[in-house]
């Protein structure tokens, strides 16, 4: 919908077409939550939107022009009765994608671009972002700030026909797609820790991505290879409470082999050209797990080798923790927890939830109780939503029965 | 049986801070709130209020915009409902979901004749 309107009154007037959608949301929620919601909710939020940008733009007497750009879409005007089929014969697609390519806006430094993206196409909420890129959300909306500035200082809407500009803004685009797949995956939300539609959504406009040439280059196969891959297992990660299943728990007949199948046929599609890109790596990764028919089987041995490489290619802090995982499954519990200590010094091991788990998995295969329960019990400190929190106690009382019965 | 008048304050405030997926819920909660209100026979009207509007002040008439320009958190809807007293009217106000997102229910007791 911003996305729409943006393209209607040019990306200098971004503000004005968000105050616009944001008034017209919460106009809807006023006024649904008293009288219910409308046959056509899409439309009724589009026209809400119209026409409080038309107000705006009375209000502030701003250029007769902009009154122009909204009579000349033909949907535009007031009416009191919006009909789906308006908003049906324009592309909403195309123009998000086309947002997005204008928001990677090269003055802007790629975590803002990013920032931006996810705000304002996406709807994630400040906290959201801030999860994302592990900073406080306060820092986020300043990002965000300066971001909207920059983009309606530019003018004008990019333009997908550039192909030199297209692959200069590729990078930004895809690792926008690469997150807003990863809230669907694992969403701190806590009603839904598995978002299904915001992964159904990245692949979507990945896959707008591969329909053009100058697009379509290995690295989209490789991230879309991944996407399909994680989206193949998405339902096994979850029990029927909404908890989250550790690999060893998940049932591996769950996974969609069908979706795996369109992840190796990307991932074939992926070899080719001489970059090797971490979605190659990481889509590699997920491609054995996915192989291995059981978790005893998994090639940990050729997993790290990934790791190992995705750790000199494209150095994180969430890479080095996977990485040390795989080392200790490749070499024994103690190797683990050796590469996991050298770790504990990085900002991110302090906050994340995972790192404890993982210190916490290692020391129990090891024997080591009591020093598992005090892991575990970090994690659930420093856990994200209740998914997360029920996910550790579980794995709390489970050690406690076993020392009980023990 | 006396009437009570509940003024939703903080609307705007509320609504700039909830994600498209909190305002679902939210949505949902306070139309099912309602909607058990009115089954029970409660409310006798409620709705929304437009953004801004005008005042009209003193014997010169003067209009100006905006209702109360001053005042933070403005009214964004109203609801009114008849209960059996003051503390009835405050209990059921404690369940309304607009509390959960942050929003403030000012009760009124509508004086009657009687």
């Amino acid at each position: 919908m911003l996305a729409r309107l943006t393209r209607l009154l040019g990306p200098r007037h971004f503000d004005l077409a968000e105050d616009a959608v944001q008034d017209a949301m919460c106009a809807a929620l006023e006024t649904w939550k008293f009288h219910g919601i409308p046959r056509a909710p899409e439309a009724w939020l589009m026209r809400a939107a119209q026409n409080r940008a038309i107000d705006l733009v009375r209000a502030n007497r701003r250029s007769q022009n902009l009154l122009k750009k909204l009579a000349l879409d033909p949907t535009a005007g007031r009416a009191a009765e919006p009909s789906t089929a308006d908003l049906q014969s324009t592309a909403p697609h195309d123009d998000c994608l086309m947002l997005m390519f204008s928001c990677c806006n090269p003055r802007l430094a790629t975590n803002a671009q990013l920032a931006l993206i996810l705000k304002a196409l996406c709807g994630f909420s400040l906290d959201e972002i801030a999860a994302a890129f592990f900073v406080i959300p306060s820092a986020i909306e300043k990002r965000i700030t300066r971001a909207k500035a920059c983009l309606k200082r530019s003018g004008s809407l990019f333009n997908l026909g550039n192909p030199r500009q297209v692959v200069a803004r590729l990078g930004t685009v895809h690792q926008a797609l690469y997150l807003l797949f990863n809230e669907g995956y694992h969403s701190l939300r806590a009603d839904a820790p598995v978002r299904d539609e915001l992964c159904g959504e990245a692949i979507r406009l990945a896959q707008l991505l591969t329909a053009d040439l100058a697009t379509r280059v290995p690295a989209t196969d490789a991230l879309l290879a991944m996407m399909y891959f994680n989206l193949a297992r998405l339902a096994g990660r979850v029990d029927e409470e909404g908890v989250f299943l550790a690999l060893p728990q998940q049932d591996r007949t769950r996974w969609d082999q069908q979706l795996i199948a369109l992840g190796f046929r990307y991932l074939d599609a992926s070899a080719t050209g001489w970059q090797l890109h971490r979605f190659h790596l990481e889509a590699a990764i997920a491609a054995e797990h996915c192989r291995a028919p059981s978790l005893a089987e998994t090639d940990w041995r050729r997993i790290l080798e990934l790791y190992d490489l995705l750790d000199a290619t494209a150095p994180s802090p969430i890479v080095g923790l996977n990485r040390a995982i795989a080392r200790g499954q490749v070499d024994g519990p103690a190797a683990g927890l050796g590469a996991l200590a050298k770790l504990a010094d990085a900002p991110l091991a302090r906050t994340y939830p995972f790192f404890y788990a993982a210190v916490a998995e290692f020391s129990l295969a090891l024997g080591e109780h009591q020093a598992a329960i005090d892991a575990f019990e970090h994690a659930h400190a420093v856990a994200r939503s209740p998914a997360e929190r029920c996910f550790y106690d579980r794995k709390l009382r489970q050690i406690s029965r076993r020392l009980t019965s023990a | 049986m006396a009437d009570f008048l509940y003024l939703y304050r903080g609307s705007e405030r509320v609504n700039a801070a909830l994600s498209p997926q909190q305002m679902q819920e939210y949505l949902q909660r306070f139309q099912g709130w309602i909607a058990s209100l009115t089954k029970a026979g409660k409310i006798s009207s409620c709705g929304p209020l437009a953004a801004g509007g005008r005042t009209v002040n003193g014997p010169t008439a003067e209009v100006s915009d905006g209702p109360y320009a001053e005042a933070k958190d403005l009214v964004g809807g109203y609801t009114v409902l008849s209960a059996s007293d003051f503390d009835e009217a405050t209990e059921i106000a404690r369940g309304c979901p607009f509390l959960n997102v942050g929003g403030i229910v000012e009760i009124r007791s509508v004086l009657s004749v009687k």
